[in-house]
C-alpha cells in the first residue's frame, strides 16, 4: 500500500499507470493547485538537470597517473606485505631496561649521601628533655626539683636541691 | 645479567635504608659522675665531653673544677636496662625505653651505694647534654652527666 507521499511523487515523475493515475487523481480536493504544482516541480526539475552538469576534469591523466602511483607506493608498505605495522623506535626493550637501572643507581646514590647527612640535622633540631623526676622522701623529705635549658649552649639542668650532705670520702673514685 | 644487577640495587636501597635507622636505635652515650669544687688551682677537665662543658657547668654551678670521678661510654640498646657511670658510691643505671623523633627516651636512676637517691625519665637528644645536680659531698657538689653522641 503506498502513502499519498509515494504516490504523489510517482504522479509528478509521471510513473503512474492509467488506473493508477486516474484513481490518484480522484483523491485531490483541487486539481487545478495539483497541476499547477506539479508543473513547477517539472520546471525546477529541468533547470536543475540543465544547470548541474558535472564539470569536465581538465587535467585527466595526470590525475589517473598520481592516483596510480599512490595505489603502487601503497602495495609496496609493510602492511600490505602482511608485516605488522609498528613504527621502529629508539626505545628497545634492551635500552629501556638499561635505562631503569641507570635511573635506579643514581637513585641509590642520591639516597645513600642524603642518609649520611640527616642524623645531623635531624638531631641538632632538638633539645634534651626531663619528662618527671623524683626524689625518695624516707631519704631526702625536703628535696626539690626544678629544671631548666640553656639555650645556648643546648644543656638541660635538672637542679635538685634539699638532697642529704654527704662527708667528702662519698667523692672517692 | 641484568638479574643480577638488579638484585645488587636492591640490596644495596635496603642496607641504606636499615643502617640509619639502626644507627638511630642504638646510640652511644657518654656518662659521668663529676665532683665540682672550688680550688686555688684547678686542674684542667679531661675527657673531651667534659672539656666542651666546662664553660657551661663553671657557669651554671660557679665551681672552677670539674673532676671525673666514674664515666662510661655505652651503646644504649632500645628496651635493655644497663649500668652507667660509676663510683666507689654513686652509679647510674638507665632503663632504655626507645627512640622518638625528638631523641633517645630512658628512664634514668641514680644510685647512692644500695640507695635510690633520684629517678627521672628523660628524651636525650643529641648535642644537648644533660646536667643532673646531685647532693652536696664534702665542700664539693656532685653532678652527674650524659651526652648523647
Amino acid at each position: 500500500m503506498k502513502t499519498f507521499e509515494e504516490k504523489w511523487t510517482a504522479w509528478v515523475d509521471g510513473r503512474l499507470s492509467e488506473t493508477e493515475r486516474t484513481e490518484f487523481e480522484a483523491t485531490l480536493a483541487d486539481r487545478a493547485a495539483a497541476e499547477a504544482e506539479k508543473l513547477e516541480v517539472q520546471k525546477l526539475g529541468a533547470l536543475l538537470r540543465e544547470e548541474l552538469q558535472p564539470l569536465p576534469m581538465g587535467n585527466e591523466e595526470f590525475f589517473h597517473h598520481q592516483l596510480r602511483t599512490r595505489i603502487a607506493a601503497e602495495a609496496r608498505s609493510p602492511v600490505a606485505e602482511g608485516r605488522p605495522g609498528l613504527r621502529e623506535s629508539w626505545w628497545t626493550i634492551r635500552r629501556l631496561v638499561w635505562t631503569g637501572l641507570t635511573s635506579l643507581a643514581i637513585f641509590a646514590l642520591c639516597t645513600f649521601f642524603v642518609l649520611r647527612e640527616e642524623p645531623a640535622s635531624d638531631q641538632s633540631q632538638y633539645l634534651t628533655q626531663i619528662l618527671n623526676a623524683k626524689v625518695d622522701p624516707s631519704i631526702s623529705p625536703y628535696a626539690t626539683v626544678s629544671i631548666f635549658q640553656t639555650k645556648q649552649d643546648r644543656v638541660t639542668v635538672l637542679w635538685v636541691d634539699g638532697l642529704k650532705s654527704l662527708p667528702a670520702d662519698y667523692a672517692a673514685k | 645479567m641484568m638479574r643480577c644487577a638488579l638484585l645488587v640495587l636492591l640490596g644495596l636501597l635496603v642496607s641504606l635504608g636499615a643502617q640509619p635507622a639502626e644507627a638511630r636505635r642504638n646510640r652511644r652515650v657518654w656518662s659521668g659522675l663529676v665532683m665540682a669544687s672550688n680550688r686555688p688551682h684547678p686542674m684542667p677537665a679531661a675527657p673531651r665531653p667534659m672539656h666542651q662543658l666546662h664553660a657551661t657547668l663553671q657557669r651554671t654551678f660557679g665551681y672552677n673544677q670539674f673532676e671525673v670521678i666514674g664515666q662510661s661510654h655505652r651503646i644504649l640498646r632500645n628496651g635493655q636496662g644497663d649500668w652507667l657511670a660509676a663510683s666507689k658510691h654513686f652509679s647510674l643505671h638507665v632503663d632504655t625505653r626507645g627512640v622518638t623523633r625528638d631523641g633517645y627516651r630512658v628512664h634514668l636512676k641514680l644510685y647512692q651505694d644500695r640507695q635510690i637517691l633520684l629517678e627521672t625519665d628523660a628524651t636525650l637528644s643529641q648535642s644537648s647534654p644533660l646536667v643532673i645536680r646531685g647532693p652536696q659531698v664534702g665542700s664539693g657538689q656532685l653532678l652527674l652527666l650524659l651526652v648523647a653522641q
